[in-house]
């Protein structure tokens, strides 16, 4: 993990819900739903951002993302894995639930 | 405003073909466009997330009808276009 990750492994996220008119890398399967941090997977430019041609992307980290299938859609008893950028993540605000 | 090429868990497209296909191409055309694609994109004249932009861009039905390469063909196309290398229509003929 590399300094000043703001996720650490564990950690229960959020993703955001937001539906950009733009290309991004949030499927939409996956957006607005609650996960766990498995770890960080390195940093890379946003692609949200560098889809536009330009040349301010902002370098992000990348982490690693656990679902549970049922979450996402409802049935299934597996786990699905997504690399996404920390920008589409959110502390979880009911972690506690 | 989701996508056309964002559809994954969504029904009604049919089962998964999960045949054992080992072929990278199935057609000369196919690894040209390949070839067109890497030689781009190493000159920097667009990186991967334009590309995938440029795909994602296609109207629904035209990107529903297209193969796989058809598609990064027609991406290639858009943007050799909009970063005026190619006048638009230019290759219709």
């Amino acid at each position: 993990m590399t300094d000043g990750d703001r996720f650490p492994p564990g950690t229960r996220v959020r993703t955001f819900p937001h539906d950009p008119p733009h290309h991004t890398r949030l499927p939409r399967y996956a957006r607005g739903k609650r996960g766990v941090v498995v770890e960080p997977e390195g940093p890379a430019e946003l692609a949200d951002i560098s889809a536009q041609g330009r040349g301010d992307a902002p370098v992000e980290q990348i982490y690693a993302v656990r679902f549970a299938a049922r979450d996402l859609w409802g049935e299934g008893d597996h786990h699905v894995v997504l690399d996404l950028w920390e920008s589409y993540l959110e502390e979880d605000p009911d972690r506690d639930r | 405003m989701a996508r056309i090429n964002d559809v994954g868990g969504t029904q009604g497209f049919g089962a998964i073909d999960t045949a054992d296909d080992t072929e990278p191409f199935h057609a000369d055309w196919e690894a040209r466009v390949v070839g067109l694609f890497n030689t781009l994109r190493a000159q920097g004249l667009f990186n991967t997330n334009e590309f995938r932009d440029a795909i994602e861009s296609m109207p629904p039905a035209e990107y529903l009808a297209a193969s796989y390469y058809e598609r990064w063909f027609t991406a290639i196309v858009t943007l050799l276009e909009a970063k005026g290398v190619l006048e638009r229509g230019e290759l219709d003929d």
